[in-house]
């Protein structure tokens, strides 16, 4: 009994169920008679008749929903679980009440744009006015968002996975899988009610494919989340814009008359904010607030073993060996390097890699006996000093802890360890179902005091209940690190966030967290921070990632490995120096172009 | 909705549609479902179209709905403290799960705990408790009643008169890029054709039957179902033509500015661009208008939450 609103059905619906005349100049009363045919097949057929209480219920039920008035913010009343902040509801309300529910939310990080994003979502729904949804993320985080949309706003929000996912109301899709077929055809064709495009300024260049493909999508309302709206040049936001209101800032060639100097320098700033005040929305944190709870950040050294120093240094005798051999060849050696990290973790995982290294070798190859060797020297050691350390660690905290690390063996490795000694420790791993890393959130909330979660655990988990983290060992991703921090250290978090890096004296660990910790600073960034650093010291060649296996095999001795160590961390700080303070003699804002200040409030964020 | 009032709901769902209940509070149910309402609340169209196919006895599913999540939790924990003391239990339970620990890696405690009873809380906004709207609505849309009469007649040949009503509640949407609604009631007498509004009220002032009392006599239907459809509309109608339209002409003034707002972009470089581009750009401006058009033009929907055909005493 509901009157579609699509454009097409619109203009077809002119058969016996509903008729349609004049109720004013400007508005058409549609009468939706199709309970009447019902009834009267109900007559003629001499029932089945309803229940009178059932009847009732009905109609309470009806009375509690109606939607009394335009502008209340409705969703409100059906989120009892959780309370939105105060500038969340105020930008909710705007996008829905000024801005007709086309709107770009450009909070800076941390500030809940999802949080925005899902109450405009709901609003819409609870009114009935949208239906048909589709949420295009990147696909690192689909299932983060149908999480927070289930379990915040109880929306039944579905990631897409199989074709026939598309026919659901509320989908969530990776933009990367929508635009190709045959998927594309099915999106295309359908009226979207809401778009919800998260990270929408990688869609700033209008000549990529998504940028072109968002372009075709059709729809209602329409919401772009992105914290850095104009990052680099002016047209990404008029891009941008054009593809919510092509025309808010008049065509290609009037933008560049009217509000652009020079590509990154845009002129009759207050003409441009007024043109953006209907459009964009930017909360900002406040200047005086405390932003987050403290990290603090302590680097434990720890020294080998005798026996696990001399499986080190054999494994580093190894790996240059094999790399002198290679001649420098080094996508071979990437996964030998990997070896030298695995021993700073665990026996366990350097023993797998070594296994099935030596599968991987000829028979008669002489690396065999040499592998064999390595092997020999594992079995030497009997204990590990990292986990020892662990283990007293979490004895002194005796609060809930999160232990990060990189290799499957050492988790498994660790499980058996703290279980030996009557310490409840559950895993959390990339490969689990979403079933099951629930359960384990659960038991973690509960019951275990320690997680211990491998690399692909890092994203999309929250827990901001725990406050105590241990990098059993370090990604040489940054980014990565970034994220294992980001589970823990996040809005909600009420204490300060204690990290411990354990990192073994004369190894390449050591380097890392040097490198990590002093010339980047990286645990004490600013949220938001290391995508810059990262995104400019990447650009050209070869990720960090590379770079530092590639100083690390080519550095002939010790001393040479930490020049080379240096020159490397020293141009990363000079970048973090530079992003800094760059683009001041622009904006006061230094990371946009444009003066945004009037387009949202600030907002003291406490934990 | 208040807590009181989901409670209310629940419970006379509950009872019509012939749950067993296990166990209650002012904060909860435990509930047998009924076949009736498994069907409708528990997602479980597999295990139906099983039972149906084999005619197999169906087990419904049983469940906690707590209706006053703070009370109930209060209630809950106030218990488990008094079982804390019974140290024994715990202790074997404890001793219990360490076993299944050692052969099953990790166990949950529920795991050990008999029969599953999902725990469902439901609040205004909650999902379960708009699919008890929905099983409310699918069961509770065309009636067909007859008020039950006062007073036995001490005469038995004594028929009293009833008229025939077409009842029913009528949703009305105001909607453009926004939208807000109201919910009108109307019965209409078959026999006379006399319109009345808050006919819904009245009729819960009646006792209602879906049986046919005895000694009564329905007086003849003197306009056809479709009049009686009419003169719904109409009224209606007239009422909604005396509203204030303002709402509309500001959606309305909306809508051109945004379609001048497109015209302006589009326009030029349609003028701009090549011969072979121009299908491609012209479709794109089109689709932007029809959009804006969808997003803000203002209209008014009228249409039923639900109906049925009243029997009541009197003539009118």
């Amino acid at each position: 009994m509901s009157y579609s609103t699509t454009p097409q059905a619109a203009s077809a619906e002119t058969g016996p169920a509903t008729a349609t005349r004049k109720l004013h100049p400007l508005v058409e009363l549609h009468c939706d008679r199709t309970w009447f045919e019902e009834l009267q097949n109900r007559l003629a057929r001499g029932g089945p008749w309803d229940d009178w209480t059932l009847y009732q219920l009905t109609m309470e039920a009806e009375q509690a929903k109606r939607i009394e008035s335009f502008d209340q913010l409705l969703c409100l009343r059906s989120l009892p679980s959780f309370e939105p902040m105060a500038h969340q509801i105020s930008t909710a309300r705007k996008v829905v009440h000024e801005m007709g529910g086309r709107a770009i939310l450009a909070d800076e990080v941390g500030l809940g744009k999802t949080i925005e994003a899902g109450l405009v979502l709901k609003e819409y729904i609870v009114r009935g006015l949208a239906k048909r949804i589709l949420i295009l993320v990147p696909a690192s985080l689909v299932l983060q968002w149908v999480r927070e949309l289930n379990q915040k706003f109880g929306i039944s929000a579905v990631a897409q996975k199989k074709e026939h996912t598309w026919g659901y109301d509320v989908v969530v899709a990776s933009i990367d899988t929508a635009k190709r077929e045959p998927h594309r055809e099915i999106v295309l064709g359908t009226d979207y009610d809401l778009i919800i495009i998260d990270e929408a300024h990688k869609l700033k260049n209008k000549k990529t494919t998504n940028y072109q493909f968002a372009n075709l999508l059709r729809k209602k309302y329409c919401l772009l989340l992105t914290a850095t709206p104009i990052q680099n040049d002016l047209d990404e936001l008029y891009n941008l814009i054009t593809l919510l209101k092509p025309g808010q800032l008049g065509g290609q060639s009037e933008f560049a008359a009217n509000f652009v100097v020079d590509k990154r320098l845009p002129k009759n700033e207050d003409q441009l904010q007024e043109a953006l005040s209907t459009i964009m929305i930017r909360n900002r944190r406040g200047d005086g607030g405390i932003h987050f709870t403290k990290r603090f950040v302590k680097n434990i050294p720890l020294l080998l073993s005798e026996e696990e120093k001399a499986l080190y240094d054999a494994v580093t005798g190894f790996v240059r060996e094999r790399y002198d051999e290679s001649g420098g060849d080094m996508s071979s050696m990437l996964s030998l390097v990997t070896l030298q990290r695995e021993v700073c973790s665990s026996r366990d995982a350097v023993f797998l890699t070594l296994v099935n290294l030596f599968k991987k070798t000829a028979e008669d190859s002489p690396l065999r006996p040499k592998i064999w060797e390595l092997v020999e020297k594992i079995r030497n050691i009997k204990a590990n000093t990292k986990a020892e350390k662990a283990m007293e660690l979490v004895k002194e905290f005796n609060d809930k802890v999160i232990i990060f690390t990189e290799y499957r063996a050492t988790q498994e490795y660790l499980l058996q360890f703290f279980r030996a000694q009557n310490m409840i420790a559950v895993p959390y791993r990339g490969g689990m179902n979403r079933g099951k890393k629930d359960w384990m959130m659960d038991l973690f909330r509960g019951r275990a005091q320690v997680l211990i979660a491998t690399e692909a655990g890092g994203e999309g988990i929250n827990l901001q209940f725990c406050h105590h983290m241990i990098n059993f060992d370090l990604p040489w991703n940054p980014m990565r690190v970034e994220q294992r921090i980001g589970r823990v250290h996040r809005l909600g978090q009420k204490e300060d966030v204690k990290i411990y890096n354990l990192c073994t004296l004369g190894t390449i660990e050591e380097h890392i967290v040097n490198l990590l910790h002093e010339k980047i600073n990286l645990f004490e960034l600013v949220i938001g921070e290391l995508d810059h650093i990262l995104e400019r010291f990447e650009k050209g060649d070869g990720s960090l990632e590379q770079k530092l296996a590639k100083v690390l095999l080519e550095a002939g001795n010790d001393t040479a490995l930490k020049e080379q160590l240096n020159q490397l961390g020293s141009s990363l700080s000079r970048i973090r120096d530079e992003v800094k303070t760059v683009q001041v003699p622009y904006a006061p804002a230094p990371d946009l172009l444009v003066q945004l200040d009037s387009l949202g409030e600030s907002v003291e964020v406490r934990p | 909705m208040n807590e009181k009032q989901v409670h209310k709901f629940v419970n006379r769902y509950l009872e019509a549609t012939e749950c067993s209940i296990l166990e209650k509070s002012p904060a909860h149910f435990t509930v047998k479902l009924s076949p009736h309402a498994d069907r409708e609340l528990t997602n479980r169209p597999y295990y139906w179209s099983f039972v149906d196919r084999v005619n197999a006895e169906p087990e419904t599913m049983t469940f906690l709905f707590v209706t006053d999540k703070e009370k109930y939790d209060a209630a809950e924990e106030a218990k488990t403290n008094a079982a804390a003391v019974d140290a024994s239990v715990s202790e074997q339970d404890a001793a219990a799960n360490a076993a299944l620990g050692r052969s099953l890696g990790f166990i949950h405690g529920s795991l050990a705990a008999p029969a599953r009873v999902p725990r469902e809380d439901l609040y205004y906004g909650a999902r379960k408790l708009d699919q008890l709207f929905d099983a409310a609505k699918a069961k509770g849309s065309f009636v067909y009643l007859f008020q039950e009469p006062a007073k036995r007649s001490g005469n038995p040949f004594n028929s009293s008169p009833y008229t025939a009503w077409l009842g029913v509640n009528m949703r009305v949407e105001f909607a453009c890029d926004r939208k807000r609604e109201e919910i009108h009631c109307f019965g209409v007498s078959l026999a006379t054709g006399q319109c009345v509004e808050q006919f819904y009220d009245r009729l819960l002032a009646h006792k209602l039957t879906p049986r046919l009392p005895a000694n009564i006599h329905i007086t003849k239907n003197g306009i056809s179902f479709n009049k009686a459809l009419g003169l719904v509309e109409q009224a209606l109608e007239r009422k909604l033509r005396s509203y204030d339209y303002g709402w509309a002409e500001n959606a309305s003034t909306r809508l051109e500015e945004e379609l001048a707002r497109i015209s302006g972009y589009y326009e030029p470089l349609l003028h701009n661009a090549l011969a072979e581009n121009k299908p491609a750009i012209e479709e794109q401006f089109t689709q932007r208008q029809s959009e804006i058009r969808w997003q803000y033009e203002p209209r008014v929907t009228m249409s039923a939450i639900n109906c049925g055909i009243f029997h009541l005493e009197g003539i009118d």
